[in-house]
């Protein structure tokens, strides 16, 4: 396949990126790192400027880059395909963070356990032919047999742990990935083409603010990663977990988090439940960070989840003042928010 | 001399209090009827499309700086603002070192941030503040006052004294007979003048001895031969100009941009969580409500002709940039915020050889105070039962900015 090379102003690095191959992936590939999020054309967070040459937006959606902006010379890295050799510059900061990053890779694996474990939820643990070495919080990418349709998964076992992948999925109904193959057809043993790591989403160096953790759902996956990333190697003063769901049965892991919560005095697990009443928190979990803290000055955030609750709880951070710079959200945009991101909003909520 | 006579009705009624409490209006007419006119009760023309203030501020061929009368009578000459030719190089020389992009990243974080944190901390816990008197003006004022060193003057002086500069500059009222319409108004500008003499001269004494970092020492000295200093006397119109543009404007196009802000809750939101945007946001209300709406001027040293105007050799053109960053052939819905236009460039730092020479000193300003204010009170709410008053012809921002917060 005709390739073009693409360069980045700023920092130089180059690249050869196939005439169909995202702009973001190639680099990724080469282990330069691009600020981007979810590799879906949904969040923005990839947009670039193209200096030179010409490229082809692909999916891109107008929510995300608007026909203004395509005219203004930007593009989304996750969906732009090279038609020309280009020189590209990143809008976000692309200055070293000092975050460890790891190349975007394509592995297979093998379907080494698969269990429900919460109403609606399964975990799925992939053995890798290959290590696929991450930062606790990122995500992978698999595709679903017989298609080219990617769907993201992140990552709920600690980074140390680089051949065997945890994901938790939750079903949504009429869903290519989840109705359609892992709450269907899937097997233990079954191959599973997997690629990653992606995302900027986690905690990636040690740092000086105590952490609020938020999940909703599998929003948890990730959350798991990080608390076991942080535990293990100190990274966070301390850390309170909340975990939302409607009943007991959207719950799962709590001995796990119980457990580490009886070893590590700086860690503590809130699991909250909104159509229950019951022995711990009661109501939106949300409604119950705002009722536990009177103020969030000086702590950082970490909220993960459908997108509906995501937003809900940075409002929330925020009457509690908290720097909005330090509050990092992981949302778990699927096909219909792409379709349409107001409607799917209404639907949610 | 276009005769009043000539004037269309509309044009010859139009008064300073009209003008001061919403010029919009009248300049879309002007804009569209008539780009540059002559307007009886200023007793001078004004340039009022993109084109007409690029051609008439950018192309010093012809034209040349010059301030209007009221603003004359306010500063003095020589100002940097009506001076020309070598006159203006050696102004510009003295007060752009300081000004310089590379210059001002090397001391603008250590000298804003700290200043944005302490009038936010002064505010935070309280609950509710008007952002205009307790935030904006104070962090322009003391960031610019610290730059030039006037560590000793306290904020609310510095406020009283570019308020009072500012009454008399946009004075600008005159009768038929071409005598001040209004000539009380100068008296505060007079009174203020008298003040910062009074103030400044022991300072400019100690400086004349003791040269330090501050700029005013710098204008003292820079350029000089050695044992002899700039006599203050050609200083003085030019702290003026500071003491009054300089020290006002950054604090007026903070408020803008948070009322702005306000008028797009979604907009606002996406700004206070992403502090990258604060750039974007500070620009494009420059452009929505130019904090130097229509304040500077030039005279032609031909006869000559801009946008079928016919102006005599020795004209007085307003360069109204306020109304030229609404045109409507560069921007849809001009008078609506919008983060997400097109950012096509404004001319709120105006053109050509007399463009504003602290334009970045002033987006840093900005950008770090709105960064300090979002970050450590990112629930500010707009309090719903205040108004939101705009005013100013000369100078425009909000009156008074009065949010609320949960604390
Ligand atoms: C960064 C990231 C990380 C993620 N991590 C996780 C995780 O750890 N765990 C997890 O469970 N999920 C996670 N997700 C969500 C996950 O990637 C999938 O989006 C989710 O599993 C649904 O995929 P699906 O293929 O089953 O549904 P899809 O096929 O994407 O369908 C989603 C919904 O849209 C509807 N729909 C599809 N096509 C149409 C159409 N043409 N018209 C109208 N409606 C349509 C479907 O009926 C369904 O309701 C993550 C998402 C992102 C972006
Ligand atoms: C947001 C704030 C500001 C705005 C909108 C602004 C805008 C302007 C405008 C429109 C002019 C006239 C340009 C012309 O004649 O075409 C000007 C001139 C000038 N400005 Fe600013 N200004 C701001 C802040 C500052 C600051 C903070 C300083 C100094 C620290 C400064 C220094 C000057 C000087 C020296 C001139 C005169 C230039 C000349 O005539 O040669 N300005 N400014
Ligand atoms: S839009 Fe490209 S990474 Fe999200």
């Amino acid at each position: 396949m005709a390739a073009h090379s693409v360069r980045l102003k700023t920092l130089g690095a180059e690249t050869l990126c196939g005439a169909d191959q995202p702009v973001l992936d190639a680099f990724l590939r080469e282990n330069v790192w691009l600020p981007h999020g979810c590799a879906q054309g949904t969040c923005g967070s990839c947009k670039l400027r193209v200096i030179e040459g010409e490229v082809d937006h692909g999916a891109a959606p107008e929510f995300t880059l608007t026909t203004d902006e395509r005219a203004e010379g930007l593009a989304l890295a996750c969906q732009a395909r090279p038609r020309s050799d280009l020189l590209v510059e990143p809008l976000a900061d692309i200055a070293d963070d000092g975050v460890v990053r790891h190349p975007l890779r394509d592995v297979v694996g093998t379907v080494a356990e698969l269990t429900d474990i919460a109403r609606g939820t399964r975990r799925l643990v992939i053995d890798l032919d290959e290590p696929i070495p991450f930062t606790a919080g990122q995500y992978v990418e698999l595709t679903v047999p017989g298609t080219e349709l990617r769907r993201q998964y992140s990552m709920a076992n600690p980074p140390s742990e680089t051949s065997r992948l945890e994901l938790h999925v939750r079903h949504t109904p009429g869903g290519a990935a989840t109705d359609g193959w892992i709450f269907a057809g899937m097997a233990v043993g079954d191959r599973v083409d997997v690629r990653g790591p992606l995302g900027v989403f986690g905690v990636g160096r040690p740092q000086d603010e105590p952490a609020i953790l938020i999940a909703g759902g599998t929003g948890l996956a990730p959350m798991k990663s990080i608390v076991l990333a942080a535990l293990a190697e100190g990274l966070v003063p301390e850390i309170w977990l909340y975990h939302g769901g409607r009943t007991e049965a959207d719950l799962y892991d709590g001995d796990v988090f119980r457990e580490l919560e009886g070893r590590h005095p700086d860690f503590h697990y809130r699991p909250c439940l909104s159509e229950q009443e019951w022995d711990g928190a009661s109501g939106l979990v949300t409604d119950v960070v705002l009722a536990d803290f009177t103020s969030c000055k000086g702590m950082s955030a970490y909220l993960c989840g459908p997108p509906a609750m995501v937003e809900a709880g940075a409002k929330v951070l925020k009457r509690r003042r908290m720097a909005p710079r330090l509050i990092f959200k992981e949302e778990f945009t699927d096909t219909s928010d792409l379709l349409s991101p107001s409607t799917a909003e209404e639907e949610r909520t | 001399m276009t005769a009043v006579h000539e004037t269309p009705a509309w044009i010859a009624e139009i008064t300073m209090a009209e003008l001061e409490r919403n010029p919009y209006p009248f300049y879309e007419r002007l804009r569209k009827e008539c780009p540059v006119a002559f307007i009886p009760a200023l007793g001078f023309h004004v340039a009022t499309t993109k084109e007409a203030c690029q051609e008439v501020g950018g192309n010093s061929d012809i034209w040349d700086g010059l301030i209007s009368p009221a603003g004359g009578r306010t500063f003095g000459h020589p100002n940097v603002l009506n001076a020309n030719g070598p006159e203006h190089d050696e102004l510009r020389g003295m007060v752009e070192p300081s000004l310089q992009p590379a210059e001002v990243n090397r001391y603008v974080e250590d000298l804003v941030r700290p200043i944005a944190r302490r009038y936010v901390e002064a505010i935070e816990d309280a609950g509710r503040a008007d952002l205009v008197a307790e935030f904006c003006e104070p962090v322009s004022v003391r960031s610019l006052g610290d730059l030039m060193g006037l560590q000793s003057v306290g904020s609310d002086k510095l406020r009283e004294w570019f308020h009072k500069l500012s009454v008399s500059f946009t004075n600008a009222g005159v009768l038929e007979n071409g005598d001040w319409a209004n000539p009380e108004g100068f008296r505060p500008g007079d009174e203020a003048r008298a003040e910062i003499r009074a103030v400044l001269d022991p300072l400019i004494d100690k400086w004349i001895v003791e040269p330090d970092d501050s700029a005013l020492s710098h204008w003292l000295h820079d350029g000089m031969p050695e044992g002899q200093v700039r006599d203050r006397e050609q200083l003085y119109p030019t702290v003026f100009v500071f003491l009054l543009g300089a020290m006002q404007e950054p604090g007026h196009a903070m408020a803008s941009t948070i009322a702005g802000l306000w008028t797009k809750p979604e907009q606002f939101e996406r700004v206070v969580d992403d502090p990258k945007q604060i750039r974007r946001a500070i620009t494009e209300s420059m452009r929505w409500t130019s904090p130097i709406w229509s304040a500077v001027a030039r005279t032609n040293k031909v006869d000559t002709t801009v946008a079928g105007t016919f102006l005599p050799a020795g004209s007085l053109v307003m360069l109204s940039y306020g109304s030229a960053n609404h045109d409507e052939n560069d921007y849809d819905a001009p008078s609506e915020y919008d983060l997400d236009r097109a950012p096509v460039p404004h001319l709120a730092f105006g053109a050509g050889k007399h463009a504003c020479a602290g334009s970045y000193f002033a987006s840093e300003v900005c950008r770090i105070g709105l960064e300090e204010l979002f970050e450590a009170i990112p629930n500010l709410e707009r309090d719903e039962n205040k108004e939101i008053d705009f005013w100013g012809w000369g100078f425009r921002g909000p009156v008074e900015l009065h949010a609320h917060w949960e604390v």
